[in-house]
C-alpha cells in the first residue's frame, strides 16, 4: 500500500516562546502502516500476562522451616494421636506435635521452592503482534477514552508533536508544552489520583498507587526531553526503539494515550515495516494480516453485492394448525373436497324424497280402499285366475282331462 | 454521504426502500398467480370428484345387478379376487422371529394397531403367509378407504409426516402423477391405480385406535374364532370400531 494512500497526520506546532522554532507552520506526516494492523486484545492480554511475570523476584521460606527438631511419634498405646513428637523434657516445647503442616511450629504444607518457574517464555512473533496491536490501539481515541484517558482536548489522534520538543530542558516548560497540546487533564487526572494502596501492599514497599498518564515516545537516541518529562507525575517516556508492551498496555488493557514526537511517528514505517514490506530493524518481520480486512459487517450486509442476491424476508412463518376430522367438519370437507357439498345435498334431497314417497306409499295403503278400487282389484284377481285355470299353452292337456276330472 | 435533498437521507436507507418494493411486487404478483391457479385447481377437482363418484355409483350398481342376473338364472355370481388388503398389526413388538420382522417393517408395520394398503400380488401374498400370526387384514371397501385417508391420512413429504388438510399437500407429493386432490389419491388406492405404489407410499402408515369392544382372540386365527390372519370383508367392520 502506497504511503499516498494513507491518510495524514498533522504534526502540532509547538508555541515559539520555546526554543525559537517559529519557522515553519503546520506540517504533516503519514499515517504509519503500524496504526492500521489488527488489533487483537486477545493476544495482547495474553503477552501482558506472561511479559509481566519476568520481572519477578523469588519467594519461598526457608528450607529450614519446621524441621529444626528431632521429634519422633510416639506410636499407639499412649493415648495421643501419633503425630510425630518433640522429643526431650523441661520445657513447655517438649511432646508438642512438630513436622505436620496440621501442627503449631511445624513446616508448611508443599513448602514454596526459589526454583518456580516465575518468568515466561513468549514467542517472538506473538510479542512482536501485541506491541503492533497496542500501537494501532493508541491511534484510537474511542478506545483511549475507554482506557480512561481524559482526551478530550486532544485536537487529534494520534497525537503528534514537532522535534522541538526533544529538546526541552526544563520541567517547567515540559508542563506548558502538555497544556498546549490538551494533553495536561490526562496528566492532572494521574497527579490527582495518588493515593495509599488498599491492601497489604502498603507495607510490602508498594505503598502509593496512581492512573497512568501520557506516555511520550521520541524518536532520537539521547533527548534531553527524557529528564524534562520524567519528573511529571503520570508522565512517562519511551525511546520509540524500544517500545514497551507494558508501557502501551498497562495492565493488559489496549488504548494507551500516546503522544509522538514527529521523528518517533516517522521511525514506525522503519522498525515495524508495512503489510508488504519487511521491516528494516526487525528481520524479515512483516505486519500481521487481519483476519477480515472489512471487519463492517453492517456494510458488508448492506452492500449492494450482498443484496443484490438476497432473497426476500419471509415475516409470517405459518405454523401448524390443529388438524380437523373432515368427516365431522363440513369446512374442512370442502377445502379437500369441493364437490363434497353438492353431493350431501344430493344425498340429503334424496333422503327427503325416499322419505317422502314411503309415506305416501303407507298413507295410500293405510286409507281404506273406495268401491270402484275395491271392484277393480277383485275383478283383477279373478281374471288372473281363470289364466292359472285355462292354461291355453299346455299342448297334452286334452289328453288328461279325464284324470283330473276337470270341467272347462 | 446523501443527497442535498432539504434533509440528507441516507444513501443505504434510499435502497433498501428501493429493495423492499420491488421485494413487495414480486410477492404481490406471485401471490395473484398462485390464486389465479388455485381457481382453476379447485374446478377441475370438482368435476375430477363428481367424475369418481359416478364411478363408484356406477360399480355398485352393476355389482348388483350382476348379483341379481346370476341369482335370476340359479347360478352364482363370483366377485372377481381382490386387488387392495388393508392390513393391520395387531401383535406387539417383543419375542419376534427377526425374519417376521424384517417383513413387517417392509410391510411398514413397526407399531401394533398399524395399518397399511396393500396391493394383491405373488409376492404380497407369500409375505403375508409368513407375518399371519402378527396381522390381521382384509378387503376395504370405499367407506373404509375414505374414511381412513380423510381422519387418519397423513402424508410423507421429505422424510416428515405431514397431515392431510389441504389437497396443496398431496400435489406437492404427488403431482407429477396427476394425484392432486384427496379424491383422486382415494380413486388411485381404491382402484389399485397405474401409480398406486407411489400414493400408497406417500401415505404414511395409519396410526389406529386400539378396538371398540376389543378383539375376539389375538393368539389365534380368525377361523378358528381369533383374530389373526384373512378376514376378507370383516375387515372393514373391524376398521370402523378401530377408526
Amino acid at each position: 500500500m502506497a504511503a499516498a494512500a494513507r491518510p495524514l497526520v498533522s504534526v502540532q506546532p509547538l508555541p515559539a516562546s520555546l526554543n525559537d522554532m517559529a519557522t515553519d507552520h503546520v506540517t504533516t506526516v503519514a499515517l504509519p502502516d503500524v496504526m492500521k494492523a489488527s488489533i487483537r486484545p486477545d493476544i495482547v492480554n495474553f503477552v501482558h500476562t506472561n511479559i509481566s511475570k519476568n520481572s519477578r523476584q523469588p519467594y519461598a521460606v526457608s528450607k529450614k522451616a519446621g524441621h529444626q527438631t528431632s521429634a519422633e511419634s510416639w506410636g499407639t498405646g499412649r493415648a495421643v494421636s501419633r503425630i510425630p513428637r518433640v522429643s526431650g523434657g523441661g520445657t513447655h516445647r517438649a511432646g508438642q506435635g512438630a513436622f505436620g503442616n496440621m501442627c503449631r511450629g511445624g513446616r508448611m504444607f508443599a513448602p514454596t521452592k526459589t526454583w518456580r518457574r516465575w518468568h515466561r517464555k513468549v514467542n517472538v512473533n506473538q510479542k512482536r503482534y501485541a506491541v503492533v496491536s497496542a500501537i494501532a490501539a493508541s491511534s484510537i481515541p474511542s478506545l483511549v477514552m475507554a482506557r480512561g484517558h481524559r482526551v478530550e482536548s486532544v485536537p487529534e489522534m494520534p497525537l503528534v508533536i514537532s522535534d522541538s520538543a526533544e529538546s526541552i530542558e526544563k520541567t517547567s516548560t515540559a508542563i506548558k508544552v502538555l497544556k498546549e497540546i490538551g494533553a495536561y487533564p490526562d496528566a492532572e487526572k494521574a497527579k490527582d489520583s495518588h493515593a495509599i494502596r488498599p491492601g497489604k501492599g502498603k507495607m510490602r514497599n508498594r505503598r502509593y498507587i496512581s492512573r497512568k498518564g501520557p506516555l511520550i515516545v521520541y524518536g532520537t537516541e539521547g533527548a534531553k526531553m527524557v529528564k524534562a518529562f520524567r519528573n511529571i507525575p503520570g508522565v512517562e517516556v519511551a525511546n520509540v526503539e524500544r517500545l514497551n508492551l507494558l508501557k502501551l498496555a498497562p495492565g493488559g488493557h489496549l488504548g494507551r494515550f500516546v503522544i509522538w514526537t514527529k521523528s518517533a511517528i516517522e521511525k514506525l514505517d522503519s522498525i515495524y515495516g508495512s503489510f508488504e514490506k519487511c521491516s528494516e530493524k526487525k528481520k524479515g518481520y512483516v505486519l500481521p494480516r487481519s483476519k477480515m480486512v472489512n471487519a463492517d459487517l453492517a456494510r458488508i450486509i448492506n452492500s449492494d453485492e450482498v443484496q443484490s442476491v438476497v432473497k426476500p424476508i419471509k415475516k409470517e412463518m405459518k405454523r401448524a394448525s390443529l388438524k380437523k376430522n373432515p368427516l365431522k367438519n363440513l369446512n374442512v370437507m370442502l377445502k379437500l373436497n369441493p364437490y363434497a357439498k353438492t353431493a350431501r345435498r344430493m344425498a340429503l334431497l334424496a333422503e327427503a324424497e325416499r322419505v317422502k314417497s314411503k309415506k305416501e306409499k303407507l298413507d295410500k295403503k293405510r286409507k281404506p280402499v273406495s268401491k270402484e278400487e275395491l271392484a277393480a282389484a277383485k275383478a283383477a284377481g279373478k281374471a288372473w285366475y281363470k289364466t292359472m285355470i285355462s292354461d291355453s299353452d299346455y299342448t297334452e292337456f286334452d289328453n288328461f282331462t279325464k284324470w283330473l276330472g276337470v270341467s272347462q | 454521504m446523501g443527497e442535498e435533498v432539504m434533509v440528507a437521507v441516507p444513501e443505504s436507507v434510499l435502497k433498501k426502500q428501493k429493495r423492499e418494493e420491488e421485494w413487495e411486487l414480486a410477492k404481490k404478483q406471485e401471490l395473484a398467480a398462485t390464486k389465479k391457479k388455485n381457481a382453476e385447481n379447485r374446478k377441475l377437482i370438482f368435476n375430477r370428484a363428481k367424475q369418481y363418484a359416478k364411478e363408484y355409483e356406477e360399480q355398485g350398481k352393476q355389482l348388483v345387478q350382476l348379483k341379481r342376473e346370476a341369482r335370476l338364472k340359479g347360478g352364482f355370481y363370483v366377485d372377481p379376487e381382490a386387488k387392495l388388503l388393508f392390513i393391520i398389526r395387531i401383535r406387539g413388538i417383543n419375542a419376534m422371529h427377526p425374519k417376521t420382522r424384517s417383513i413387517l417393517q417392509l410391510l411398514r408395520l413397526r407399531q401394533i394397531f398399524n395399518g397399511v394398503f396393500l396391493k394383491v400380488n405373488k409376492a404380497t401374498v407369500n409375505m403375508l403367509h409368513r407375518v399371519e400370526p402378527y396381522v390381521t387384514f382384509g378387503y376395504p371397501n370405499l367407506k373404509s378407504v375414505r374414511e381412513l385417508i380423510y381422519k387418519r391420512g397423513f402424508g410423507k413429504l421429505t422424510q416428515q409426516r405431514i397431515p392431510l388438510t389441504d389437497n396443496s399437500i398431496i400435489e406437492q407429493g404427488l403431482g407429477k402423477h396427476g394425484i392432486i386432490c384427496v379424491e383422486d389419491l382415494i380413486h388411485e388406492i381404491i382402484t389399485v391405480g397405474p401409480h398406486f405404489k407411489e400414493a400408497n407410499n406417500f401415505l404414511w402408515p395409519f396410526q389406529l385406535k386400539a378396538p371398540l369392544g376389543g378383539l375376539k382372540k389375538k393368539r389365534n386365527h380368525y377361523v378358528e374364532g381369533g383374530d389373526a390372519g384373512n378376514r376378507e370383508n370383516y375387515i372393514n367392520e373391524l376398521i370402523r370400531r378401530m377408526n
